[in-house]
């Protein structure tokens, strides 16, 4: 036998063996035995799959609570987020504050400057640049209710030069002056008592004199005429809310003019009073009167009386002031009075102001020449709330023919200093 | 010639610069700490109070006036509606009457609404004004007023 032969023998013996084993069970069960393991095998797939929908839902309920705890987590977070920069904005304005406040314990700082360039055709003064103010304001709260306060003025940059050798001094130009220097007394809001040199609370304009916040760099006649600019003595002030109306009053006891500081040269002291009331009428009146009495150290007995109105509707202000002083020399001289008075007005349109103001004073009613007349117009813009820019134009007018006429051209910077 | 020359460039240097006007959308409520007694208030008494002709509450506690900074669009819209003017025309004439020592109750001006609250909160006679979504459901104040 060959071997070929022999090998395809043996693998159809074997290939027979094999699928008459395989086929014998097949052909062993029977068909109710067959649905009985379908209906098995049927039952079994449901279990798997009620088990896997079992574990579906829950997959999808853990789901749920992650996605509901985060989102609970992030609303929590942005609530802690929003806390935490409410915080921080508090923090750092209290910062802020604490900052000017450490200032404040030391001493606050604030004033204003300005710088001018005039033209003009009068013979005794010059045109060019004016470094007019410094004003250098100290203010230090000593206790709750008592403060110092200090005003000191630069005028004309000023210059004191001396000669070292002999102590005597080489050049020296300008003004340097404490304008006012006093100390505060404020029990309660409407009440304080001023200690020292303070602005005589007389009229409006020689209160609210501040170039930052006045139109014209030029101020009318009156001030530092019939009324001092400032005294040196002890002031008090009230005021009183009346249904919604406010009356402020001030009295004051001070030395007079001519006293510089060191003590009144004659015995006689001078009173004053101000009463101002401010109505709830129109946007903003003010009305009110001012008395000033003195001896002053030439013996001349002085009384000055003024009365003032502004009122103040939408973007216009108007003001008027009339001042008069009667002067009684005595021994036979003759008695004279000397006479101001003025009008202005003021419109605001947006950042600009235009102003313009009518001046007249009599220096002396027992001369028939001695009238002064003032013819203004001015415009100024606000570059910011504490820098101003002003153009100003002055027609001077004098009844006294040796007196020429003449005008005055002013630009000038102004600018508010500190923390107002 | 040259001083005609000057006037003119002097007026044409200030009129280079614009009007810029802002107004503010948000609403704003005028709020005071909780313990005040006040029910409600009117524009003519919030101005008032805040030009200083009113000092006290009617119970007597003095009143404690609080502002925003200039720049901000509350005050902006506080300033117009209440007192008539800018912002920035109000602060000039405050820092005019501070400068002359005649600001009898000057407001104390703030930067943050928030803070204003919290003072607000922690003052009787305390009275300030912050945007309405600020004021809104904050337990520490009680709005008394609200301008639109």
């Amino acid at each position: 036998m060959k071997k070929t032969t022999f090998i395809t023998f043996l693998a159809l013996i074997i290939f027979s063996l094999s699928t008459a084993t395989l086929a014998a069970p097949v052909f062993a069960v029977s068909d109710g035995d067959r649905l009985d393991r379908l209906e098995q095998e049927l039952l079994r797939l449901k279990k798997e799959n009620e088990r896997l929908k079992d574990r579906l839902g829950q997959i999808e309920t853990l789901t749920n609570q992650h996605e509901a705890a985060e989102a609970s987590q992030d609303h929590h977070n942005s609530t802690k987020q929003n806390e935490l920069l409410e915080r921080i904005e508090i923090v750092e304005s209290e910062a802020e504050e604490s900052r000017y406040n450490l200032l404040a314990g030391l001493v606050n700082i604030s004033g204003y400057a300005d710088i001018e360039y005039g033209i003009t055709d009068s013979k005794s003064e010059s045109n060019g640049f004016r470094l007019h103010h410094l004003s250098l304001f100290f203010k230090k709260d000593i206790q709750e209710k008592w403060k110092l306060f200090s005003e000191i003025e630069f005028e004309d940059a000023p210059l004191v030069d001396t000669d070292r050798s002999s102590n005597t001094v080489k050049e020296a130009h300008g003004k340097i002056l404490a304008e006012q220097l006093y100390v505060e007394y404020q029990p309660m809001l409407d009440l304080d008592l001023r200690f020292g040199r303070f602005i005589t609370p007389a009229g409006y304009w020689n209160i609210f004199h501040y170039n930052p916040y006045v139109p014209t760099q030029v101020k009318p006649m009156m001030i530092k005429t019939v009324f001092p600019k400032s005294s040196d003595g002890i002031q008090l002030r009230k005021s009183f809310s009346i249904a919604g109306s406010l009356l402020n009053t001030h009295l004051y006891v001070v030395n007079g003019r001519g006293n510089n500081g060191f003590g009144d040269k004659n015995q006689n002291r001078a009173v004053g009073a101000r009463i101002n009331y401010s109505p709830d009428i129109l946007d903003r009146i003010d009305i009110g009167v001012s008395f000033y009495g003195e001896k002053d150290n030439d013996k001349v007995r002085r009384n000055s009386y003024s009365v003032h109105l502004r009122g103040e509707y939408d973007n216009l202000a108007l003001l008027t002031e009339y001042a008069t002083r009667d002067n009684n020399p005595g021994a036979g001289l003759t008695d004279y009075s000397d006479t101001s008075w003025f009008a202005e007005a003021q419109y605001d349109i947006g950042k600009w102001t235009l102003a313009g103001r009518y001046d007249w004073y009599d220096k002396n009613d027992s001369k028939t020449d001695a009238v002064h007349k003032r013819y203004t117009g001015a415009l100024n813009y606000h570059f910011a709330h504490n820098v101003i820019g002003k153009v100003e134009y002055h027609k001077n007018k004098f009844d006294d023919p040796t007196d020429e006429d003449y005008y005055q051209f002013i630009s000038s910077i102004v600018i508010a200093i500190g923390d107002l | 010639m040259l001083k005609r020359l000057y006037i003119v460039a002097i007026l044409v240097t200030f009129s280079l610069a614009s009007f810029t006007v802002s107004y503010a959308a948000e609403p704003v409520a005028v709020i005071v700490h909780n313990d005040n007694a006040a029910t409600n208030i009117n524009n003519n008494m919030l101005k008032k109070m805040y030009v200083n002709n009113i000092l006290k509450w009617p119970g007597g506690a003095p009143v404690i006036l609080y502002d925003l900074s200039v720049e901000s669009a509350a005050r902006s819209l506080f300033s117009r509606r209440i007192l008539g003017k800018t912002p920035s025309k109000v602060a000039q004439e405050w820092a005019h009457k501070k400068i002359t020592n005649q600001a009898i109750n000057p407001p104390h001006t703030v930067k943050s609404q928030r803070l204003v609250i919290r003072r607000v909160s922690k003052n009787k006679g305390a009275i300030g004004y912050v945007s309405l979504k600020n004021a809104e459901g904050n337990p520490n104040v009680r709005i008394l007023a609200t301008l639109k």
